[in-house]
């Protein structure tokens, strides 16, 4: 019995003195080190460590540094009878607190976040293929593309911020249509509408699935910029516009950070 | 092992240096720590990355395109020694800090005014969290324009999405925890958004915040979030991140279609 197992397992793989490697298995994709010739790559010791040890002291460096130069705030303690003026959300949470200023908080706190992390989310399923994997943009006209784009939303979010401001559709509807009308669909109809403008002239010319998608994704966080540092900068007391070096009252929205 | 000095065979003999060098790396003691020779030789090279816990996430060998800082920034790596940074800072501020609503504030004075280096520690652990959130969305910006999110890389991406919102929550929940006046208004604020979902709204608020108001149980929640269970997730998704990175063949520009497709990487 035993012998025979034997028998069997020469015959499959004979025993070759000479031979020192085997073929393992066969696996239908490349490798991360196929098409490399050897002039392409370099070992990882010490290029790679080099080159993170670099990025651990310089970061580490401009941190420190910073931290000799400016302190971390601490106000008066925490009091609920006594609200501050402006109470802002942190930084990163400040461009939705400044779109709730824009329509209703179910839009502005729950819908859009939801929409933008599932667009994250699915965001590479919706890419077709790998045009463009590993240069940036993709290919020149993609950076056209993403130019473009990024001064159109510089203009567009801005100039609807400023807008509402100065004639706010809350106001303007209010007692003419529900109010579920006037800050839940009137204000997202109209940032459905800022997005897809867009969209539509590069449909016009023609762009594919991979350029719409860089287009929406440049959109998104150039607004998610643009949100962020107008209500982190321009907004002071009563959470009203001002000029971030005329706020009123002393207010520095640096000293929120 | 090869524990040869570096010279050729045709060196006349080696030097001090080098006869002390062979001491060492013929020691017990190395060769016990680290079980390579002296890497000088592929090798010994292969080595120090295969037989180190810490450094064995890196490929032995990495092509030079992926090297380039116009390609990836070091936006990754520079995300990771934040971490590393708030870890090391964050263990130090909580040997002194309480998370009661009685006690934080001026255990926050104390930290401030009382223990050596300890605003600076503050300091370091605060401009640090920031930076952090900055970088990983930096990051996010650069995976996305070099195209790197596409296959095969799709689910490292969504990974990605996952840590940038753990890197939030660890952010935000660590801004209550000074319990002065910005940190408490500004989570009364954060929650309220929270709070505006139809339905959930309310339930989501106040699991958030453990009553109506940010409290006592707002605090103890917000510290054990902020100390332990993101920490821990963090740390998990990013090794699993990282692993991936090499198991998807390493930086998108290295890719053997983008190489062959031309040098115009850059």
């Amino acid at each position: 019995m035993a012998r025979d197992e034997t028998n069997i397992e020469e015959e499959i793989f004979p025993r070759d003195p000479a031979k020192s490697y085997a073929l393992v298995g066969l696996m239908d994709r490349s490798t991360p080190q196929a098409g490399h010739g050897p002039e392409e790559t370099l070992f990882s010791f010490p290029v790679v460590l080099l080159w993170e040890l670099v990025l651990l002291l310089g970061v580490t460096f401009l941190i420190f540094l910073f931290s000799l130069i400016k302190q971390a705030p601490l106000e008066e303690i925490a009091n609920p009878m006594v609200t501050t003026d402006p109470a802002k959300a942190p930084w990163y949470f400040v461009g939705l607190q400044e779109l709730l200023e824009h329509m209703h908080p179910t839009l502005a706190g729950v819908i859009i976040p939801g929409v933008l992390i599932a667009f994250l989310v699915f965001l590479p399923y919706l890419s077709p293929g790998r045009r463009g994997v590993g240069h940036w943009f993709g290919s020149a006209r993609g950076g056209r593309i993403f130019a473009a784009t990024t001064v159109y939303t510089l203009l567009a979010m801005p100039g609807a911020i400023l807008l509402d401001n100065a004639f706010s559709l809350r106001e303007v509807l209010r007692g003419v249509v529900p109010q579920w009308v006037s800050q839940g669909l009137v204000p997202g109809l109209i940032l459905v509408l800022l997005v897809i403008l867009p969209l539509l002239v590069l449909l016009r010319l023609r762009a594919g699935g991979d350029e719409l998608i860089l287009a929406l994704f440049t959109i998104m966080l150039v607004s998610a910029t643009v949100f962020t540092l107008s209500g982190f900068f321009f907004r002071g007391p009563g959470f009203k516009l001002y000029l971030p070096w005329q706020m009123p009252g002393g207010y520095n929205p640096l000293d929120g950070l | 092992m090869m524990a040869q000095p570096a010279g050729d065979s045709a060196a006349p003999g080696p030097g001090r240096p080098e006869l002390f060098r062979s001491w060492i790396v013929n020691s017990r003691p190395w060769q016990s720590i680290v079980r390579h020779g002296w890497p000088d030789n592929p090798l010994d090279r292969s080595l120090v990355i295969t037989s180190s816990l810490f450094l064995h996430l890196h490929p032995v060998k990495v092509s030079r395109r992926s090297l380039r800082w116009s390609y990836s920034l070091g936006l990754g790596i520079m995300a990771v020694i934040l971490f590393a940074v708030l870890v090391f800072t964050g263990v130090l501020l909580m040997f002194y800090y309480i998370p009661s609503v009685e006690r934080a504030y001026s255990t926050m004075k104390d930290i401030q005014f009382a223990v050596p280096l300890g605003q600076f520690s503050r300091n370091m652990h605060r401009w640090s969290a920031h930076a952090m959130v900055l970088v990983v969305v930096l990051h996010m910006a650069r995976v996305f324009y070099t195209g790197a999110y596409k296959s095969p890389r799709e689910f490292n991406w969504v990974t990605g999405v996952g840590l940038l919102l753990l890197t939030l929550g660890a952010s935000f929940t660590g801004y209550l925890l000074p319990w002065d006046q910005l940190a408490f208004w500004a989570i009364t604020v954060g929650t309220n958004i929270a709070g505006y979902a139809p339905v959930i709204g309310s339930a989501t608020r106040g699991f958030l915040l453990g009553a109506n108001d940010v409290g006592q149980a707002s605090l103890i929640r917000f510290y054990t979030l902020h100390v332990a269970l993101i920490p821990l997730a963090l740390t998990l998704l990013i090794s699993f991140h990282l692993w991936r990175v090499r198991k998807d063949g390493g930086l998108a520009i290295s890719d053997p279609d983008v190489v062959a497709g031309g040098d115009d990487g850059t």
